[in-house]
């Protein structure tokens, strides 16, 4: 009984690895090239370049954009990407100073897409994105709309002075399109109300009890159904090779090290704030300006409060004056007043964490049960979650608008020769 | 989406009526010049607009029906039931023993708050028989007693309980050799009161639409019903379904939003004004023939020379060169001037819409400086005939049309005023100096808004 001798790696498989390993993660990502283009990318070959470019953009931006995607120029796409990562806190320098054409970088942009990659499960993030949806889905939190950066925006000439009443115009129309939006929601809900009341008993699984619409249109249109199933099927293709990229991405992290290993040393380690290039480097040099004003502003601030503290702190000391023993008294009081303002502060923060917060989109069941499925929430709960949010942003709105109110009223002061008409009162 | 619409006073209601009308006709016109598919979702885009469904059948209309004297409701009422195809709801309607003596102040002050709550809540009860609500379409006079002055009132009411529905408020002007000596009051407090409460202001006046009777229509005898129904016909060819978006066949499904949305954002400028080609008897269609290029040229000309119908058009005028401004600031006494346009919207029904050409609703120098044509212009269209019109346009637009006629009645109530003529008549009933002062103030702001285009 010998031991039993280690078979000898086969040399052919190690030289399969690698490319299944990246075919996997081609096959999972959205838009993503060929496996040779990877490998062209690392030496760095300019056709690499335009692809992984394009593949970067599919990863970072929201699904609204993708429909959109066509229309966006390459040379859009790669502003958008480097303005992306910067906010995202991407470290290195090179990848800013590639060209806005997109021509070149290849090796800068796998390692990129490397980095997006060893940040988080990505793959698994863009497939929960782009799932198909068989019932009626209704977001109860803001979370998604708020964390992901906003699709590109058309570049808007600004010529000089614009006309006042252009923008009223611009704002009125906004305004409208808001209340058009509400109406239209409201009569999507009230239309589904009336779908899932019609189709109550027809779904074969009990605990939903009625169709949704994507359900009731199987039934209605054969046509759309065989799309459904392409749409299922391209999903689940995705799933599998993301399932296949897990299991074999560590030859892809060694080959990554490698790549890095070509790469030229960036000229200085990154600091605690991101060293700042010359303003004018390229497309990034504007949100890269911004920082800098910025880090200006911030320390021009502090400077500002630290003297307003001391002269507070100064008067303050003047007014109250001496030591006597009423005023020993009263100094307890008041710190034994402020003490329990905070702990009473302390216990509400505390009790309100307790709660979790609705995250994510539900299906929509319209039902007489009791209770809620393992996993349901019901609405009224979820509306009040909501209705607490909205008095939070209220309070802050009436906040702000306080501050502009008095902000105004300085300015009043500062001009003395201009008459102000206000609007008039309703 | 469902429209509510508010029948106010003689007029009011008298319209309404021909409206409903000509809308259910269209609606079931047998033909159409499309394929039954595409006609049963017209109908049903246009029922699920204006009807309601009873048990037995018949569509009843969304609509409030308001009056101070029974006369004339009850014979709307037995119109519509008499022609056994759609009929008001019983009890939709409102109205007292008397009537107000075209007293505005009587109107707006007493009227109105005595019957406040029953008035809403009519309109409440019909708001909510609709699946979701696009807005409020309240018809009315402007110079009369009742329509006028209970038509602010109900108008401001529908702001403060719907403050987030739409409202468009569609406004008779009256001839300007009116009977009525106050008209001219009851006017600028109406324009006034219905500007700041009201999202748009939807114009057709009574000189205008008499014309196109006499002169395209060949109506001898004119009457008020004749009137009514060319003005029917101008609303139903703008409110009639239209497809969505350029290349689709799904009907839109919130005109009064879009239609809001592309016209009046902006707060100072919210009158509109109702263009119509071709508008002629029924005998003489048989006999007639269009073509796209044709009737769109006549329909721009008679946009920028402000022409109101396709006879007697200035083709004089001219839109001015690119770069140059207008010739000097508009000054309303000039005869034949530019109407400069701050937005359009070309509305087109029939055969072969597609093929239409619209370009030359584009040109920039139609429109005001500040606002470019692929902000300011829209154009809608569906393949399915307006009635019996094979080709048929209509023209929505917010331009400085308006500003003649305002500024006439403006200043013939300002001379009035001046020598405190009839005052009592409202002072009497809570409308002081005070109102006509802020009346006059706020429209001469929106004449000078227009005139600085």
């Amino acid at each position: 009984m010998g031991r039993r001798r280690r078979r000898q790696p086969d040399p052919a498989d190690a030289a399969r690895a690698l490319p299944e390993a990246i075919a996997a993660l081609s096959r999972t990502l959205p838009a993503a090239p060929s496996p040779e283009i990877f490998r062209r990318a690392k030496f760095d070959r300019p056709e690499a370049a335009p692809a992984l470019w394009r593949l970067l953009f599919h990863v970072l931006s929201p699904l609204s954009a993708d429909s959109a995607s066509v229309s966006f120029t390459l040379e859009a796409q790669v502003r958008w990407v480097k303005s992306v990562l910067h906010s995202q806190g991407y470290p290195r320098l090179a990848l800013v100073q590639l060209q806005d054409d997109g021509s070149q970088g290849g090796r800068e942009l796998l390692l990129a897409l490397a980095w997006l990659l060893a940040r988080g499960p990505l793959p698994e993030r863009l497939l929960t994105q782009s799932h198909v949806r068989l019932g009626d889905e209704m977001p109860v939190c803001e979370c998604e709309a708020l964390a992901s950066p906003g699709p590109p925006a058309p570049r808007v000439e600004a010529e000089g002075s614009v006309d006042i009443r252009h923008l009223q115009w611009l704002m009125g129309k906004l305004q409208l399109r808001w209340r058009n939006l509400m109406a239209g929601q409201q009569e999507q809900c009230a239309l589904l109300g009336k779908i899932h009341s019609y189709t109550r008993g027809c779904h074969s699984d009990r605990s939903l009890g009625h169709l949704s619409v994507t359900e009731t249109e199987l039934l209605r249109d054969p046509e759309g159904g065989r799309q459904l199933l392409q749409r299922l099927e391209t999903e689940n293709a995705r799933l599998e090779a993301a399932l296949e990229w897990r299991h074999r991405e560590l030859v892809f992290w060694r080959w990554m090290d490698t790549v890095l290993d070509t790469c030229p040393l960036e000229a200085s380690p990154p600091t605690f704030l991101p060293r700042i290039p010359e303003p004018g480097a390229g497309a990034a040099g504007l949100p890269v300006r911004e920082l800098q004003a910025l880090q200006e502003e911030l320390q021009a601030l502090q400077e500002e409060l630290r003297k307003a503290v001391e002269a507070r702190r100064a008067a303050w000391q003047a007014a109250v004056g001496g030591h006597g023993p009423e005023w020993r008294a009263a100094r307890r009081a008041l710190q034994v007043a402020v003490a329990q303002d905070l702990a009473a502060l302390q216990w509400a923060w505390e009790q309100g964490k307790g709660q979790a917060r609705p995250h994510g989109p539900r299906r929509l069941v319209r039902t007489e049960a009791r209770v809620p499925g393992r996993l349901g929430l019901w609405a009224t709960e979820a509306t009040e979650a909501l209705r607490a949010r909205e008095a939070c942003l209220e309070a802050m709105l009436h906040q702000l608008q306080g501050q502009c109110r008095q902000e105004l009223a300085r300015l009043v002061g500062v001009r003395p020769g201009l008459i102000w008409v206000p609007p008039p009162a309703r | 989406m469902s429209i509510v619409t508010v029948q106010l006073g003689q007029c009011g209601n008298q319209i309404g009526f021909e409206v409903f009308d000509a809308l259910f006709n269209d609606s079931h016109c047998p033909g159409g010049l499309c394929s039954k598919r595409e006609n049963e979702a017209y109908q049903a885009s246009c029922k699920e607009r204006f009807f309601s469904e009873e048990e037995n059948g018949v569509p009843v209309a969304r609509a409030v029906l308001v009056d101070m004297e029974r006369k004339v409701i009850s014979q709307t009422l037995s119109k519509a039931a008499r022609s056994g195809r759609w009929k008001y709801g019983q009890h939709s309607c409102f109205c007292q023993k008397q009537g107000s003596g075209n007293n505005w102040a009587y109107g707006y002050s007493v009227h109105g708050p005595r019957h406040k709550e029953s008035i809403m809540n009519l309109i409440q009860k019909e708001v909510e028989k609709c699946d979701s609500l696009s807005g409020f379409f309240i018809i009315m006079s402007m110079a009369g007693g009742t329509g006028s002055g209970l038509g602010a009132f109900v108008t401001q009411n529908l702001q403060d309980q719907y403050s987030s529905a739409l409202k468009m408020n569609h406004i008779i002007w009256p001839y300007g050799t009116g009977e009525v000596i106050v008209q001219n009051y009851n006017s600028i407090l109406t324009l006034s009161h219905l500007y700041r409460s009201s999202d748009a202001l939807l114009v057709h006046e009574n000189d205008a639409v008499h014309k196109i009777c006499a002169k395209l229509m060949n109506i001898k005898q004119i009457s008020f019903c004749d009137i009514n129904q060319v003005l029917a016909h101008q609303l139903g060819s703008v409110f009639q379904p239209t497809y969505s978006r350029e290349g689709s066949f799904h009907y839109r499904r919130n005109p009064l939003g879009d239609l809001m949305e592309n016209l009046v954002p902006h707060p100072e400028f919210k009158m509109l004004g109702v263009r119509n080609i071709p508008q002629m008897s029924e005998n003489s269609l048989a006999y007639s023939t269009f073509t796209w290029a044709g009737l769109l040229k006549h329909l721009r000309q008679m946009l920028i020379s402000n022409a109101k119908m396709e006879e007697g058009i200035d083709w004089q005028v001219r839109p001015p060169l690119s770069g140059l401004p207008p010739l000097g600031k508009m000054s309303v006494n000039k005869e034949t001037h530019f109407n400069t346009s701050i937005a359009n919207l070309v509305i087109l029904r029939g055969k072969d819409v597609h093929s239409a050409d619209v370009g030359a609703f584009k040109d920039p120098a139609l429109y005001t400086s500040w606002l470019e044509p692929v902000h300011a212009f829209n154009v809608w269209k569906t393949q399915r005939a307006f009635r019996k019109y094979e080709k048929s346009a209509a023209l929505v637009s917010n331009s400085q049309s308006l500003v003649k006629p305002l500024d006439m009645i403006v200043g013939k109530a300002w001379n009035m005023f001046a020598s405190r003529a009839y005052l009592h008549q409202y002072t009497k009933f809570g409308i002081e100096e005070e109102d006509f002062l802020d009346s006059f103030t706020l429209l001469e702001q929106v004449i000078a808004s227009y005139c600085n285009l």
